[in-house]
């Protein structure tokens, strides 16, 4: 890390100075502060670096401009409408993660990188999805993104523990990748609850017929909050298979649902289930 | 009694007034009769968000809901998970609760309310309904599978609904006869954007021992603690709700939304006067125009930016809608309407099973207009909006903020 140029600085610092309060809420001059970012964007990669250099830990605190100023970066390449422009910064953050900056600066460029990064960063970011602290916001951010994240979701799994596995089990359902019933079915018996539940979402939410016998096990063996879930899975999965026009299998799901919720207080999953059947005929 | 024992009349006489005196104490709500609550109307209730609007929001499930339990991330020390809960998902799993208030912070509402309508509750869920747009959708998918009672917290609506002018107004919209529409509501101050404002120079401070910060940071992102991200002030912030905007919008918008005819629709074109937002805390605004698709324009004048207690917006002047507007043969028409169905409250719909009159596909399109405002402000750009798709046209980026993604396990 070198020290940001003088020029850079003083444009660092015609960000507003929090108030009395701790906010942005006086003296907040709009053309001063868009100026400001529009000529350190004129700076090209060396200022977005320098901005970065400047960021510290919160419990340092003392980077409030700087911060500010990074996502006026964001936000600023993103109004541009220029493609070129907007890759070039992405990838200019997506170069400083995964080094030796602090974590909570790290998280912070990840989370830039879901205002305006694309899946020019996907592999940066997939790197991230096996470290524990990391993991959530790069998870969110190839989420967001979209574009070329399920592949790095899928190829990170097989690394992943604890956190980590279960924030890629949820976001592969969240991406919809078809590509990865057979590891959503594996986690779906797996010995974490919380797993579980999220890989019978995920394959409910990819819409994959095949899943239908284990979504409707699951939900009958279980109980309490995860036979609640398991049960929105199945109703979930009867829903998207109707919508893909495979309606027969989705008759199934509902008339199990429908046949053997017997106690008064799941009579409502019984409505629901008679419900789906009627819209499917 | 002891088994065995031999009872003398005087014993037997003193049981009896006894027992009957018990019996005449029994509530009349459990026999039923003229003016009183039988059993079947009676409910188990539950508090989700035990802060300041905590019991407001439970008294307005009605007289008939008694309090079973109360749940709140802030109860860690005092929890029994029989009657205080940390972990709404306990609370969820009780059979013997049947309608749930949730008065957390924003965050929590739709998750928590989606999942008690997975769990066969009924759901009064204080505003704003949501976070962000696509959770409002989320909401009333359940209601709609799970066949559930959802209401938000908010009742302009039910005035509106029984004011001849409103009425009126209501009419005409709802007709489709006024093309186009040239009506401009402007909602002048009154959206507190300095009161929640949120901090930006946070340093982290000790979770206290009390609060499951985890839980309650849920959804959002896992952020170091601070006082000021909790307990009312955590209103200035992106994660948990949208500043002054999102807290006092749905109030104010929405009986224009029911007024205007607008409960199945939303603005095609949102643009703001402001300066480039912080990324995690709100701040200051001028103006936000909504316009939808037939011409009716909403305006948000904070009268906070760029200078205090005066208006920054000049483009149009308020403007109603009135039968003049029409043709002759349309205002026959009009006349001839009848009026519309009265709102179903809360307590009613529980009971009856008819739809609430702020039910979450209503109460979804109002929180959008604030959600829509603060994408604008947030990014900085006018924004195109696909009303029956629900998503931004042609803004990638700006659409990410449409559907926000979550912490596992939390997802919509």
């Amino acid at each position: 890390m070198k020290e940001p140029s003088s020029a850079l600085v003083e444009l660092v610092n015609k960000m507003p100075d929090p108030d009395q309060r701790g906010m942005y809420c006086t003296d907040i001059d709009k053309e001063k502060i868009e100026r400001a970012i529009t000529n350190m964007h004129k700076g090209g990669r060396d200022n977005i670096i320098g901005v970065i250099d400047i960021l510290v830990e919160p419990e340092k605190g003392g980077d409030v401009k700087a911060h500010y100023a990074l996502h006026c970066l964001a936000l600023h390449v993103c109004k541009l409408k220029n493609e070129r422009s907007r890759r070039r910064f992405a990838r200019t953050l997506a170069s400083q993660i995964g080094g030796g900056r602090p974590k909570e600066v790290q998280k912070y460029l990840v989370r830039e990188l879901q205002v305006a990064g694309g899946r020019e960063v996907v592999e940066e970011l997939g790197e991230l999805l096996v470290d524990e602290e990391l993991c959530e916001p790069a998870a969110q951010a190839l989420a967001a993104i979209g574009d070329g994240a399920a592949e790095q979701l899928r190829r990170a799994l097989p690394r992943a523990r604890g956190k980590c596995r279960l924030t890629i089990v949820q976001n592969l359902g969240v991406v919809r990748d078809a590509r990865s019933v057979g590891a959503l079915k594996k986690a779906a018996i797996n010995k974490d609850r919380e797993v579980r539940i999220a890989a019978c979402w995920g394959l409910a939410n990819i819409g994959d017929a095949g899943s239908a016998d284990l979504l409707l096990r699951a939900a009958d063996k279980s109980d309490g909050w995860e036979r609640v879930e398991a049960t929105k899975a199945c109703l979930l999965l009867a829903e998207k298979l109707v919508a893909a026009g495979k309606k027969s299998e989705a008759v199934k799901i509902y008339r199990h649902l429908r046949d053997t919720r017997t106690k008064p207080t799941e009579r409502y999953v019984v409505d629901a289930a008679k419900k789906g059947l009627a819209a499917a005929d | 009694m002891q088994k065995g024992k031999r009872v003398t009349r005087r014993q037997f006489l003193k049981s009896s007034v006894g027992a009957a005196a018990a019996f005449t104490i029994v509530p009349r709500h459990v026999l039923g009769g003229p003016g009183q609550t039988p059993p079947s109307e009676k409910f188990g209730g539950a508090l989700i968000g035990c802060g300041g609007r905590g019991n407001g929001t439970f008294n307005g499930l009605g007289p008939n809901v008694e309090k079973l339990a109360q749940c709140d991330v802030k109860f860690l020390r005092h929890a029994d998970n029989k009657k205080v809960y940390t972990d709404f998902r306990r609370v969820l799993e009780r059979k013997d609760i049947d309608v749930v208030a949730i008065a957390t912070p924003p965050h929590w509402h739709a998750l928590i309310s989606i999942a008690a309508m997975e769990a066969g509750k009924d759901v009064l869920c204080e505003k704003p309904m949501t976070r962000f747009i696509a959770e409002g959708r989320a909401v009333a998918d359940a209601e709609k599978r799970y066949n559930r009672i959802f209401q938000v917290g908010t009742f302009g609506r039910f005035r509106s609904s029984t004011n001849p002018g409103d009425i009126l107004t209501h009419k005409i919209m709802n007709s489709g006869l006024l093309k186009p529409c040239k009506a401009v509501h402007i909602k002048p101050g009154g959206l507190k954007v300095r009161e929640w404002s949120g901090m930006v120079n946070v340093k982290p401070q000790p979770i206290p021992e009390s609060l499951d910060w985890d839980m309650y940071c849920g959804p959002s992102p896992l952020r170091p603690f601070h006082p000021h991200r909790f307990g009312g002030t955590h209103r200035g912030y992106w994660d948990y709700e949208g500043g002054g905007l999102t807290d006092m919008g749905q109030h104010h918008f929405d009986p224009v939304q029911w007024t205007f005819a607008k409960d199945d629709t939303s603005p095609v074109e949102v643009e703001a006067f402001a300066p480039p937002a912080h990324p995690e805390a709100c701040g200051m605004w001028g103006w936000v125009e909504l316009k939808y698709a037939d011409g009716f324009t909403i305006v948000m004048d904070s009268h906070e930016w760029p200078v205090d207690k005066k208006p920054s917006y000049k483009r149009k002047e308020s403007r109603g809608v009135s039968l003049s507007d029409l043709s002759e043969e349309d205002q026959k028409k009009i006349k001839e309407m009848p009026d519309p169905e009265p709102l179903v409250g809360f307590p009613e719909a529980i009971r009856t099973r008819k739809q609430a009159g702020g039910h979450a596909a209503a109460a979804t399109r109002c929180v959008s207009l604030m959600h829509l405002a603060n994408i604008a402000i947030r990014t900085g750009r006018k924004i195109h909006y696909d009303p029956v798709k629900e998503q931004i046209i042609g803004d990638e980026e700006a659409n990410r903020l449409v559907n926000q993604p979550m912490r596992a396990p939390w997802h919509l």
